[in-house]
This record gives structure tokens, C-alpha cells and sequence, in this order.
């Protein structure tokens, strides 16, 4: 009802002045010569319009600027004819003193969109379809469709409007203390406002009772009536606080959504929720206020608020004021629903919390409304939300949480029930299918990185087997990752057949123009040397990133989440290289767009990858950079880097205490429900293991292991099992149990090949080596060849350690082999040698660093170098005792 | 008590002139019924209960007819719209002994009385600029209430000019009461000066409201109270400012009688109905014809669902003040809920002449309506009455209903939202919300309105029966959570015993015979002592009996089989029942 023709604008003081610029821009009668009058050239005039475009599009807040403000955005283009276009705007705007002025003012504005009487057809007017011929149509609309109490309010409204710039604009321009007084006391310049108020009021009433209009008392009577006290009178709100409209509104709530999408500490809480309740009172029937409210809330955490603003929200509006459509077209609202909508939003609510049992109710209960309403493409967006709850939780059987009840493996058709892996892949094949269907490319795309993540950390069976022994082989396909990251950001290349492209404009490129606008001509100000040309050339005005793109921002996000997932899938196949160029590409190319978890992730790799190949002190440093960027406190990810590069260098030094006390801060990270936070804790009892086996407790260490393979089995995580497999043999190894490591060892391998953890399988083989040696001599030959073979993939993508490990075991295959003498070729031995202690010296790992100068003690001694070897004994003593007598224990803990 | 009594006329003919004096007219109207509702003196009382047979029945004691009782209506409430519509009073506790409050004396009539005159004309022609202009140079305190007073009010007519000039398409913003800040920098001045009567602390604690400042307002009214306590809207204020029972008994307030009346008023609004009884009964004792009390009392009654008791005290109230509207709209619910069509639309009928545009009228009428089934036009009456008082609660939620039953989901669930918003402890809202997911068949978003409004109302079994069936239902199928809230229903009073047979059914549906047999045999009792009988009736006994056989207490299956005997249905089951195994 009220969209008939209330809810396109609300007129305000502002948007007059707008107009009457727009008739400056294009005068109505408008002469033969080519510029209009003020102009000095075309450009010029350009300027002007180009300005009020912005003016109208801008979304920078939910109020309306002051005149004062417009005024000073106005000086940079209106430099050029020397204060004209102010001065003409603001007594324009002075001169309006009754309600008549207004009837006329508007009656003049008409002349702008129409030719006068008699007029040539042909002149050039402002075409009435364009962006500002629309604005100047509804204000006109506007004004005639309004009462004479809402005229009244308008007048009373420009008054305050014209008033309020007044003293400050003034004060500004004479002299610059003026300015700062008025900082210094707001109270003192209020009154100043206050009593010009009083002074027009005064003299409107003066000269209106004197005309005999009674309907001045609307407006002025509650004011000159108190004169006899005035300095004690103030009325609560100076300024009119006049909302822009309502295209600028939703322009400016997307606008807020995506700053909270992209980086939630830089807003806070509090304030941010006072803004939107002040906007809230003064706009009450803009329920999207409210979604903004809960994802706020969302964003810093706050359960309890975040479901109240979200039932709220779908209480008043039934989600019908837009969810997901970025754009303000209509039709886009169209093929979302309603209720379902609420239900997905709960969902996620409890995804992002970690309820992942009332997550799957919610979920469950919005495909069946959805079902029930027909509304394909919500239920597309339900399977791909319920997919990645899938995919984030950890749930060992299908028992408990989906049921039998109501399984999804039922509405299939198959008999079995299906494991959740299984039942993650039809649910991402149906919401494939289905987004396909409707053209929905955003969801196409995630669906297609959810399949690349699906594939690549999960293993493949055939759906069906049949009988007993129904092949039952693992593998994980990394063709398939490929090609599905490759047609994820394939689709992306077509957003623009669908709704996407329209949502373009979405008054960032005019609220950044404006921005800069004030910007330099503020600066333009304050030291005139400036170059001219500053201020001339607009387009010196904007940042690069402040252009309308092309490409909407959440295409961007997710073309950037394929390059992210490339990344992934790398580290998992063990090509660092590969995983630093796409890390880099994002971080490069997808930044602006990127929201801060997903730039924090890049900035983890690029770090984690530092760590590894150029030693701790370069990866601290590049940590301290990381944090500066982002907060920590409302970065887990880099606190979790943190935490995990300290662990491992406290591993190296030897400080054990330190150590395992960054353990028991991992485990009391991850959350206590089951099956939540699953990597978190596979991680935090991976570490707790290899802390046990520095420190020597084997069976402990051996305990955790097993218990941490069992959990991995139950939660269908194969491939963390492969580590956990040759942390086991490891763990054999040290504990002189070589016999016992081999199966291990040739397990972790087995799984490695099959999951194409090209890698893990090249150190699972330096295991397998290192393990044949321990048990005599004789098999030195076998360790040596399976070295060899392990040999270039180490070499060309493995970090530090591996190097330096795989150079030891070179040198100790050599030193074994009964066949192999020293004197006759001392390099084979001793090359290998000092490169891993050149590497073990930047990784500070003492434990290694120790073997290394033992072996190379041996090797001189055979050699019959006895000052070398000396040199080498010392060293190797000197690692020994900071080994076994840890000092500094504290220094571990900084950076 | 005679002399008591006499010191409560004394007192409260002086404050209704007082108060009167100041135009605080609801206050004063107040005040002056409460006055005549003192019970007479034993001489003319009773005369007096003689010439009235008609009040031998119900209401305790005897009742007067008060023929200038009708006085009262003159007074249209001006001062906030529904403020005092639903609520009020204290009761005196035993033993404890009231502080007596001094009377205090009017400022001696200056130069400036015939201004005030003139001023309180301008005032009750509702020209309050004029008044207020006035009294502009006059210092006294009466003076310097009355233009602040007079201020305010203009404000607040102007306030609602414009609310509905403003509104726009975004919804009506926010207008505020333009001299809101004066009058707050003008009356802190004279409260720190010390300046000010109590009065003028009255009307700096609305102002102060107003604005957002609820503590120091709480603050500001209760030291008006201490000093004024007759003071009835003063005390309203407060109560609008105790939301919960942790601020009421934070007050430090003196222990004068009205504070008896203030503390029963707010433990109505706060659901604690025993209490809130008690004190009325209690208050009854000297204001034995109040009508007041007796509303309230009625209120208290529907409230804890008594509908006799408070239907009997609403038609006396009718008959004793016939063009009463005050508590009115509470009488019309009480009808509805016992749908006595003919008595809703002669009380429809009555307000109406009365006064129809008071958001009450709309709102009985609409009942009325309701009750017809003509749901169109019911909603169409709530709507007048939103639009006369857009905070009127009890309407939006009443609207609600209407809506769901013309299911217009999207604009029932918009209606209880607006009540939930208005007042977030409002449990019938939130169960209507959570009723409308349910019916669209989304019980998971459901539960989380029942589980509002049974925090809001643990008491009541009907939210927890609603919560269960939610957990029940076939989608969720969550039986354990629904067994815990039938539980709950069961421990509260479910009046319908639909707790204790669902709880004997889940429990026999997830194979724990003994809980089920358990629940059966209470059901049974339950039914027994309420000489109820059907089908939950044979499907408890046919369970017990099969239940003990299985158990091998023959005896009791027996017993139970004998029973089952008296009811046509499954014999062919008793006999293989009683067949050994």
C-alpha cells in the first residue's frame, strides 16, 4: 500500500537544494549558447552533473548531510565561478520564508522536465527518464502529493536546514578559531544556531501575522511564544533528521553487510547497534535493519542476540525485504522464499555456532517447507548449506543425527542407509543439479568447491556394492578436484546471464566519488599551492579500487575461494610451489574483495610455507606483520599459526615444557561437543604425541597415536590417518622398535599412494629407509635405494627438516654399507652432511643438528682429520647440552 | 478504626482537591473514589446496606449505590492515553504500622492566585499554551508545576499531531515531545535548589521517562511519593518502571497505605496473582465500596482463570457504575473466554453509547465480533483501537488471533510481533507466534516462541503441553524432550490431564512399562477423582491390566479387567487377557 507512491522519496531541505541545483545544471529556458550561464565550459558543466548523480546515488550514511556539508562539496566544483553556485544555492534557499515560496519553487521546477508553452520540441531538456529527471519527478510528485501540515513541516524543516549551516559555514569561512571554539563547546555554538533561528522565526511571524496568515502558527508558534525565556528553551533536535531515500538506504545497509562480512572487528558491536537502532526509531517499517542487527551479532558472537534479531527479522517481513539479492530489482526477491528463508538463516545461525544437531533440524525442517511451498532454488541453498555442515562436522555414524527417520539416503531410493560421506555427496550432486536447473551460478560455484574439498579429503567408493566382498578399494581422485575447481570459476565467466550483473551499481562508486570530492577540496583548502589540476581533473579524485567494478563482489569472493582451495589441494598433493603461487594469486589478485577469515587463511599458507622453508625467525617475522593486519583477538587462525609455529619450534629447541604447555592451550581451544571443531582436535592430539615422543615417553606417546587413529577411523578421516600411521612407525623407530615401525611405515605409504599424498608417501619412505637401517647393516643397500627414490620429491618440495632429514639418513645409508669406505669418497658422506647441518642451524633443531655433527665427527675421524673432527665433536656437544639442558625456556614463548 | 477511617477521608479529600488544583485529573478522579469507596461508619452504613437488596450475594459485605458515583466519568482522561487503563493498588501487610504523611498546605494564595485561576481555565479548556504563557513571570511552586505541567501536555498534543503528520513511508518516525529538554533543565534546576514539591518531582519523573532516563526516574517518582503518596499516577509511573520483582522490592519507599495499593497493582502486572490478591482482600477491609479494588480483584480473578468469581464482581461493578469503560475490556475477555454471546453484546452495547471512541469500546466491540465469527470485522475494531492507542497491548495480541483465524498467517505473526515488542514479557504473544509456525509447519522454529513464553510463565501447563507437542510431532520426533515437558506440565496444574496420558503413551512407546504404568495409574486417579471417563479411561485400564499381568500380579489385573468390564469396546482382548500364559 505504501509503495504506491510514498515509498520512492520523502521530500527533505536536502533533496531541495538538490533540485534547485538540478535546475541550475539545466536552466529551463535554456539559451542557445553551449555551456548555460555560470559555466565557463562544458566540462564544467559536467562537472556539476556528474556531481548531483553522485549526490543522489551516494549511500555513505543513512542521513542526509547537512547544508554546511553539501556546501563544502560544492566549493570544489563550484571554484570555477567564484562561490556562484553557494551563494546562489543558499539564498535561494533563504529566500523560501512561507509555505507559497515552496508552491512556487516547485512550480518552477517543473519547467525544467518540460518544454514552455510554445516552446521549440526540440530544445534540449533535462530527459525526464534519466537518473536525475527521476529525482526531480519525484520530488515533484512528492511535494504535490503532500498536505499543507507536511509543508509546513518541510518549511520548518528548511529553516533549520538553511540555519544550521549558517552560523558554522560562516564561522568556517572567516577565521579558523571561530571553528575550533565551536569544537571546543558545542553548547555555546548551539546557542548561536538556536537564537539566528529564533531571529528568522521572529521575522517569518512578523511578517506573516502581518499578512494575516493563520498557518504560520503550525510552525512558528510553539517557538515565539516562549521568547520570553528563549536562552533556556531549546528544542530537542536541532537539525531535522531527514532520511535519504530509500534506494540509499537498502544501498547503505548492503553496504554495512558487507564491511561486517569482510572484516567483523573493525565494527564494533555496540556502536554499530546503536547506529542501526537510531535508524531503526526513525525509519521503523525498514525490517532489514533488523538482519543487519543479527549479523552483527552473529559476527561478534552473541547467541542470544543474534536469534532474537533473526526471529524479529522474519517476523515483520517474512524475509520479503530481500535476503540474498545484492541487487534491489524486484524479480530477485522473487525466487527466494519466505519462511524457508528464516529457517535456512537459523541454520546457519547454529552451523556458525557449532549446534550441529539443531543446525540439521533447521535444515531439515526448511527442505521440507520448502518442499512444501515449492521453492526450488531455497531448497538448492539448503543442500549446499547442509552440505558444508556436513563437511564441517565430524559425525561418526548416521545414527543420532540423520536418522532413519527421515534419511536422506531413503528419498534416494537405495536400501542401506548411506554413510555421511556418502550422503554429503548426493546432497552436493542434488544441489549441483539443482542450481544448474535454475541458474543459480553463485551456488553452481560453491557447489563445485565443495565437491573439489569433498574430493580431495575424501575417499571414494562405489555407492552400491554388492555383495560381501564388492570392491571396496580407496582412492582419492584428483582429477576430479581439478575439474571441479576448474568449473567453478568456469560457471563464474557467465554471472552476467544471470540476476547478478543487474545489482552493478550499488552507489559505491558515488559515495567514494563524493568522499574524495570533500576530501581534496577540503585539503585543496587548507594549503591552496596545491596544483589546480587537482581539483580539475575529477578523476585524479579516485582511488583505483573505488571504480565500479565489473565483477559483483561475491563472484569475486568465491573465484577467489577456488584459488584458495587450489592452494589446499597442493598442500595435500606436496607441491609447495603450486601452493604458493595460487596463495599469492589470491592474496594478489582477490584481497579487496576477500572477507578477513579467507585473507587470513592466504596470509596462514604464506607463512606456514615461510616456516617451512626458510626457518622461524622469517616466518615471526612476517607473523607480526599478519597480526598487525588483522587483530588477533578476532583472528583465530592466526592465533592458531601462532600457537602451532611456537609448538614446533619449542619442539626443536628441546624446550619440552614449553612445549606441552602450548599443547594444553590447543586442547582447550577446541570446543567440548563431540564431533565439533574435529581438525582442532586432531591436530591438538597430534601434537600432544609428537610432544610425548620428544620427550622420550614412548608407550605414552605410542597410546595417543592409537587413540587418535581410532578417531580418525570413526570419523572417516582417512587421510589424516596416513600421518598418524607414520607418526606411529616414528614412534617404533625411536623406541629402537624398528620390526614393530615397518608396518606402520609401509601402511602410511599404502596410503599415501592411494591418496596421492605424493609428499607424506616421499617421507613415509625416508621412514621406511630409516627404519631398514636400524635393523642391521645388511639392509643398507635397500635403505639406500628406497632414499634414492624418495629422493627428488623431497628435494624439490620438501621444507627444511625433510631435507635435512633425508641427507642424514644419505649419509648414514653410506656409513652402514659394510661396502662402502669413507676414505674413498669422503663427499658422499660429508656433503650431504653439511647441507642438512646448514639447514638444521636456521630450523634451530638441535635433536638433528646433534646426529649430524656426531656423524660428521665419525666420518672425520675415519678420514683421520682430527681438527675437523674436534670442530665437529665440539659442536656436536654444545647441541648435546642445549638438548638436555634447556636454558631460556621463556625466550620460546616470544617472537 | 473509625478514627482511621476518618483520617483516610480527611487525607483523601484533601488530596482529590489538591491534585484536582493542579489539573492532575486521573489523580485526582482517583482519589475521590477511593474516597467514597471508605467504608461508612457503622451508623449510616448500615441504612444504607438496607436500601440495597441487591448486593446480599457476592460481593463481600454490603454495597452502597452511589448516585454521585457517575461524577466521576466527567474527568476525561487526558493525562497519558491507556495509562491507567489496567492496573493498580497495594495491600497492607499485618502488623506493620504506616508512616503517617503530613498534609501539606497549599501555597499561601499570593498576588499571583488569580493568574493560577485563569491559567487552570486555560488549562481545562485544554488551551495549555495559553495557560503556560500566563504564568509565565510566577514563582511559586504551584505556579511553576502548572506551566511546566502545561508545557508538557502542550508537547504531547503536539506530539500526536504529528506522529500522524510525519508519517512516512518508512513508518511513523519517532516524534518526541519538543519540550522534553526544557522542562528537564528547568526542573533539575529547582530539584537540586530544592525548589520543588512533589509535584513538580511527579512531572520531572515523566520527563524524565520520556527521555530514557528509567533510573533516575524511578528515583525522581519514589521521592515524590515519599512526599505526596496520594499521588495515584505517580505511583502508576513507577509500577510502568518495575519490570521486574527484583526493581519492586529495591524501592525505598515508605510505608504509607497507598504504598499497599501500589504494591498489589504491581504484582498484578508482574503475574504474581496470589499475592496481588491477597493485599486487595486485605484493602477490601476499609474500602469496602471501592470500585477500584473491586476491578481489580476481578482482574486478579480472570487472571488466575476463576471466571465465575470475576464474572459475578464485573456485573456488580456494571450495575453499581454503569457508565464505567475503565477494566471493562478485561470483563469483555472474561465473557468471551465463557462465550456468553448475549451478556458480551449488551456490555458492547453499553460502551458504545458510552463512549466509543475510547480504544476499550473497539476493543469489547471487537470481541464481540469475534465471538460472532465474523473475524473481518473484529479485526477492523482492533484496528480502531491500535490506532487510538497504538500501545495498546492486549489488542495487537487479540488482533493476532483474529488474523490466524482468518489465516492470514504473514499479518497474525506481524501482530504478535508488534505485542512481543511492545512488552517482551507478554507470554500469550509469544505462544501465538509460536502456534502460527507450528500450523505452517515449521515446529523447530516454533519452539523457540514456546520456549519464551514458558520462561515467561512457567506456571502454566498449557505452553509446556504446547512445547511437547512440537517435540512430538512427526517431523522432530524428539520424544525425550517432549517427555521432560509433559513432565512440567504434569507438575503444574494441567487442569486437562492431557501431560499425564501423553507421558504414560511416550514412555509405553519407548518400552519403559514401568514409567507408563506409573503415569496411567495417576491419569486413572486423576480421572477418577474428576468421574471423567472415555477412551483414555479404557486405554488406561486395558494398559494396567495388561501391564500387571505381565508383571504376574494377577490380582490387580484382575482387578483392572473387572473394571475394564463396565465399558463396551475390546472383550475379545479381555479374554485373552485373563487367559494364563
Amino acid at each position: 500500500r505504501d509503495a504506491d507512491f510514498g515509498a520512492l522519496l520523502e521530500l527533505t531541505p536536502h533533496k531541495m537544494a538538490v533540485c534547485h541545483l538540478v535546475q541550475v545544471f539545466a536552466p529551463p529556458a535554456q539559451q542557445q549558447q553551449a555551456p548555460p550561464f555560470p559555466f565557463d565550459s562544458v566540462a564544467h558543466h559536467n562537472r556539476l552533473g556528474l556531481f548531483l548523480f553522485a549526490l543522489t546515488r551516494s549511500c555513505e550514511d543513512f542521513l542526509e548531510p547537512p547544508l554546511e556539508q553539501l556546501l563544502r562539496q560544492l566549493k570544489a566544483i563550484d571554484d570555477l565561478v567564484n562561490g556562484w553556485l553557494c551563494e546562489q544555492l543558499t539564498t535561494t534557499l533563504a529566500g523560501l520564508n512561507s509555505p507559497d515560496d515552496l508552491f512556487n519553487f516547485f512550480d518552477k521546477l517543473r519547467g525544467v522536465l518540460t518544454s514552455p508553452e510554445g516552446g521549440n520540441v526540440e530544445d534540449e531538456f533535462l530527459d525526464p527518464n534519466s537518473q536525475l529527471g527521476v529525482f526531480l519527478r519525484c520530488c515533484i510528485l512528492a511535494f504535490n502529493s503532500m498536505t499543507f501540515e507536511g509543508v509546513c513541516h518541510l518549511l520548518a524543516n528548511l529553516v533549520a536546514y538553511c540555519n544550521s549551516a549558517d552560523a558554522s559555514y560562516d564561522l568556517a569561512e572567516d577565521e579558523d578559531f571561530n571553528g575550533e571554539i565551536e569544537m571546543s563547546d558545542p553548547m555555546d555554538a548551539d546557542i548561536g544556531v538556536r537564537s539566528g533561528v529564533f531571529d528568522r522565526y521572529t521575522q517569518g511571524y512578523a511578517t506573516e501575522s502581518h499578512m494575516g496568515e493563520s498557518s504560520s502558527s503550525l510552525i512558528h508558534a510553539p517557538i515565539s511564544l516562549h521568547n520570553f525565556d528563549e536562552a533556556d528553551i531549546f528544542k530537542a533536535e536541532d537539525n531535522p533528521t531527514c532520511l535519504r531515500s530509500r534506494w540509499q538506504l537498502e544501498a547503505y545497509l548492503n553496504q554495512q553487510a558487507d564491511v561486517l562480512e569482510k572484516d567483523p572487528s573493525s565494527v564494533p558491536l555496540n556502536s554499530f547497534n546503536n547506529t542501526m537502532t537510531q535508524l531503526q526509531t526513525l525509519a521503523p517499517e525498514l525490517h532489514r535493519v533488523q538482519f543487519l542487527q543479527y549479523l552483527n551479532a552473529l559476527c561478534h558472537d552473541d547467541y542470544v542476540a543474534s536469534l532474537d534479531h533473526l526471529h524479529r527479522y522474519f517476523d515483520y517481513s517474512a524475509g520479503m525485504q530481500g535476503l540474498f539479492s545484492r541487487s534491489l530489482s524486484p524479480h530477485q526477491d522473487n525466487i527466494v522464499g519466505k519462511y524457508e528463508s528464516a529457517l535456512l538463516c537459523l541454520g546457519n545461525l547454529h552451523c556458525y555456532f557449532g549446534h550441529p544437531k539443531k543446525a540439521l533440524e533447521a535444515f531439515t525442517e526448511a527442505v521440507r517447507v520448502s518442499q512444501m511451498n515449492n521453492d526450488d532454488s531455497c531448497l538448492a541453498y539448503i543442500l549446499g548449506a547442509i552440505s558444508n555442515l556436513l563437511s564441517k562436522i565430524g559425525i561418526s555414524s548416521t545414527v543420532g543425527l540423520i536418522g532413519s527417520r527421515y534419511s536422506l539416503g531413503n528419498n534416494i531410493g537405495l536400501g542401506t542407509p548411506l554413510s555421511i560421506q556418502q550422503q554429503l555427496l548426493v546432497l552436493l550432486k542434488r544441489s549441483l543439479k539443482r542450481a544448474d536447473m535454475l541458474k543459480l551460478t553463485s551456488l553452481l560455484s560453491f557447489d563445485h568447491i565443495s565437491l573439489a574439498k569433498f574430493d580431495l579429503k575424501h575417499v571414494q567408493r562405489p555407492l552400491v556394492s554388492f555383495g560381501p566382498n564388492g570392491s571396496t578399494k580407496l582412492r582419492t581422485c584428483p582429477a576430479d578436484v581439478c575439474k571441479n575447481l576448474r568449473l567453478s570459476s568456469h560457471v563464474l565467466s557467465d554471472f552476467g546471464t544471470d540476476g547478478l550483473s543487474i545489482a552493478n551499481d550499488n552507489g559505491s562508486f558515488s559515495t567514494s566519488w563524493l568522499r574524495n570530492l570533500s576530501d581534496a577540496s577540503s585539503s585543496w583548502h587548507s594549503s591552496s599551492t596545491k596544483p589546480r589540476k587537482l581539483i580539475t581533473n575529477d578523476f585524479d579524485n579516485f582511488h583505483f579500487h573505488a571504480q565500479p567494478s565489473p565483477i559483483p563482489t561475491s563472484v569475486l569472493q568465491l573465484a577467489g575461494s577456488a584459488y584458495l582451495m587450489r592452494a589446499t589441494a597442493w598442500e595435500h598433493y606436496g607441491s609447495a610451489p603450486m601452493v604458493r603461487m595460487n596463495t599469492l594469486v589470491y592474496a594478489t589478485c582477490f584481497a579487496d574483495a576477500a572477507s578477513s577469515s579467507e585473507l587470513s587463511l592466504a596470509y596462514v599458507k604464506l607463512i606456514e610455507q615461510l616456516a617451512v622453508f626458510k626457518g622461524y625467525s622469517a616466518a615471526f617475522c612476517a607473523l607480526k606483520l599478519a597480526e598487525e593486519k588483522f587483530p588477533s583477538s578476532t583472528n583465530s587462525q592466526i592465533h592458531l599459526l601462532k600457537m602451532q609455529l611456537l609448538h614446533e619450534r619449542a619442539l626443536h629447541r628441546g624446550h619440552l615444557r614449553i612445549a606441552q604447555q602450548i599443547c594444553d592451550e590447543f586442547g582447550v581451544l577446541s570446543s567440548s561437543v563431540s564431533g565439533v571443531d574435529i581438525e582442532l582436535k586432531t591436530e591438538a592430539s597430534l601434537r600432544r604425541a609428537r610432544t610425548l615422543l620428544a620427550a622420550k615417553q614412548f608407550s605414552q606417546a605410542a597410546a595417543v597415536a592409537n587413540s587418535l587413529f581410532t578417531t580418525c577411523y570413526k570419523y572417516n578421516m582417512q587421510v589424516e590417518n596416513a600421518s598418524v600411521l607414520l607418526l606411529l612407525a616414528e614412534i617404533h623407530r625411536k623406541s629402537d622398535n624398528a620390526v614393530l615401525g615397518l608396518p606402520y611405515a609401509l601402511a602410511s605409504q599404502s596410503f599415501c599412494k592411494s591418496f596421492n599424498l605424493d609428499l607424506l608417501e616421499a617421507s613415509a619412505t625416508l621412514t621406511l629407509a630409516e627404519l631398514w637401517l636400524a635393523l642391521g647393516s645388511n639392509h643398507a643397500k635397500r635403505a639406500l635405494s628406497l632414499v634414492y627414490q624418495s629422493l627428488p620429491m623431497i628435494l624439490g618440495h620438501g621444507g627444511l627438516e625433510l631435507r635435512a632429514r633425508s641427507q642424514i639418513v644419505l649419509a648414514k645409508c653410506h656409513l652402514t654399507d659394510p661396502e662402502f669406505s669413507v676414505s674413498e669418497d669422503p663427499c658422499a658422506v660429508l656433503d650431504p652432511l653439511n647441507q642438512a647441518a646448514e639447514d638444521l642451524q636456521v630450523l634451530e633443531y638441535h635433536e638433528m643438528a646433534a646426529e649430524v655433527y656426531y656423524l660428521k665427527a665419525m666420518t672425520y675421524n675415519h678420514l683421520g682429520k682430527e681438527y675437523e673432527r674436534e670442530e665437529a665433536a665440539a659442536r656436536f656437544k654444545e647441541h648435546v647440552t642445549a638438548l638436555e639442558n634447556p636454558r631460556d625456556e621463556e625466550d620460546s614463548l616470544v617472537y | 478504626m473509625a478514627a482511621a477511617k476518618e483520617n483516610y477521608r480527611v487525607e483523601l479529600r484533601a488530596a482529590a482537591r489538591q491534585l484536582g488544583d493542579r489539573c492532575l485529573y486521573s489523580a485526582a478522579k482517583w482519589a475521590a473514589e477511593l474516597l467514597v469507596g471508605i467504608e461508612p461508619d457503622a451508623t449510616p452504613s448500615q441504612s444504607a446496606a438496607m436500601d440495597t437488596p441487591s448486593s446480599s450475594g457476592a460481593a463481600p459485605g454490603g454495597r452502597l449505590l452511589h448516585l454521585h458515583r457517575s461524577g466521576g466519568s466527567s474527568f476525561r482522561r487526558r493525562m497519558r492515553p491507556g495509562g491507567g487503563a489496567g492496573s493498580e493498588a497495594g495491600t497492607p501487610l499485618g502488623g506493620v504500622s504506616y508512616v503517617s504523611t503530613p498534609i501539606p498546605d497549599d501555597d499561601a494564595f499570593d498576588a499571583g492566585a488569580d493568574k493560577y485561576l485563569l491559567a487552570k481555565t486555560y488549562f481545562d479548556c485544554r488551551e495549555y499554551r495559553r495557560a503556560a504563557h500566563v504564568l509565565r513571570s510566577q514563582v511559586g511552586r504551584k505556579a511553576v508545576f502548572l506551566r511546566c505541567y502545561a508545557l508538557y501536555m502542550a508537547g504531547e498534543k503536539r506530539k500526536e499531531e504529528e506522529t500522524i503528520e510525519l508519517e512516512g513511508s518508512l513508518g511513523k518516525s519517532n516524534v518526541v515531545n519538543q519540550e522534553l529538554v526544557a522542562l528537564e533543565r528547568e526542573l533539575s534546576t529547582h530539584r537540586r535548589t530544592g525548589a520543588i514539591d512533589s509535584f513538580g518531582l511527579y512531572l520531572y519523573g515523566i520527563v524524565l521517562r520520556d527521555k530514557g532516563c528509567e533510573g533516575l526516574s524511578r528515583t525522581v517518582l519514589v521521592e515524590s511519593v515519599n512526599s505526596y503518596p496520594w499521588n495515584w499516577c505517580a505511583w502508576l509511573e513507577i509500577q510502568s518502571l518495575c519490570t521486574s520483582s527484583d526493581i519492586l522490592n529495591n524501592l525505598n519507599l515508605k510505608n504509607h497505605w497507598m504504598k499497599d495499593f501500589f504494591i498489589a497493582s504491581a504484582h498484578l502486572e508482574l503475574k504474581m496473582h496470589e499475592e496481588a490478591l491477597k493485599r486487595y482482600e486485605r484493602l477490601m477491609g476499609v474500602f469496602r465500596c471501592s470500585d477500584y479494588i473491586q476491578a481489580q480483584i476481578a482482574t486478579v480473578q480472570y487472571s488466575m482463570r476463576d471466571l465465575d468469581e470475576a464474572d459475578m464482581i464485573f456485573e456488580e461493578l456494571l450495575r453499581t457504575d454503569p457508565f464505567r469503560v475503565d477494566s471493562m475490556d478485561i470483563y469483555s475477555n472474561l465473557l468471551y473466554a465463557k462465550e456468553s454471546l448475549t451478556a458480551l453484546s449488551f456490555l458492547a452495547h453499553r460502551v458504545f453509547l458510552t463512549d466509543k471512541y475510547r480504544p476499550e469500546s473497539c476493543c469489547i466491540i471487537a470481541n464481540y465480533y469475534s465471538l460472532k465469527g465474523q473475524h473481518e470485522k473484529s479485526v477492523l475494531y482492533f484496528q480502531r483501537a491500535l490506532k487510538l492507542n497504538r500501545k495498546y497491548l492486549s489488542a495487537w495480541t487479540l488482533m493476532g488471533h483474529e488474523f490466524v483465524e482468518l489465516k492470514n498467517t504473514p499479518a497474525a505473526i506481524d501482530a504478535y510481533r508488534r505485542a512481543v515488542d511492545i512488552n517482551p514479557r507478554d507470554y500469550r504473544a509469544w505462544y501465538g507466534l509460536g502456534q502460527i509456525y507450528e500450523m505452517m509447519g515449521m515446529p523447530f522454529y516454533a519452539l523457540y516462541y514456546f520456549r519464551k513464553s514458558s520462561h515467561l510463565q512457567p506456571n502454566d501447563a498449557r505452553l509446556w503441553i504446547a512445547m511437547a507437542q512440537c517435540y512430538e510431532s512427526d517431523p522432530l520426533q524428539m520424544i525425550e524432550e517432549a517427555i521432560k515437558c509433559y513432565e512440567r506440565a504434569a507438575n503444574t496444574n494441567d487442569t486437562e490431564g492431557i501431560a499425564l496420558h501423553q507421558l504414560a503413551k511416550l514412555h509405553s512407546m519407548l518400552g519403559q512399562a514401568e514409567e507408563a504404568a506409573f503415569y496411567y495409574k495417576k491419569d486413572l486417579d486423576r480421572m477418577e477423582v474428576e468421574e471423567r471417563q472415555g477412551q483414555n479411561f479404557v486405554e488406561a485400564l486395558l494398559f494396567l491390566a495388561k501391564h500387571c499381568k505381565s508383571m504376574g500380579r494377577f490380582e490387580e489385573a484382575e482387578h483392572y479387567c473387572t473394571r475394564l468390564l463396565d465399558y463396551t469396546g475390546p472383550v475379545s482382548y479381555l479374554f485373552t487377557l485373563l487367559q494364563p500364559n
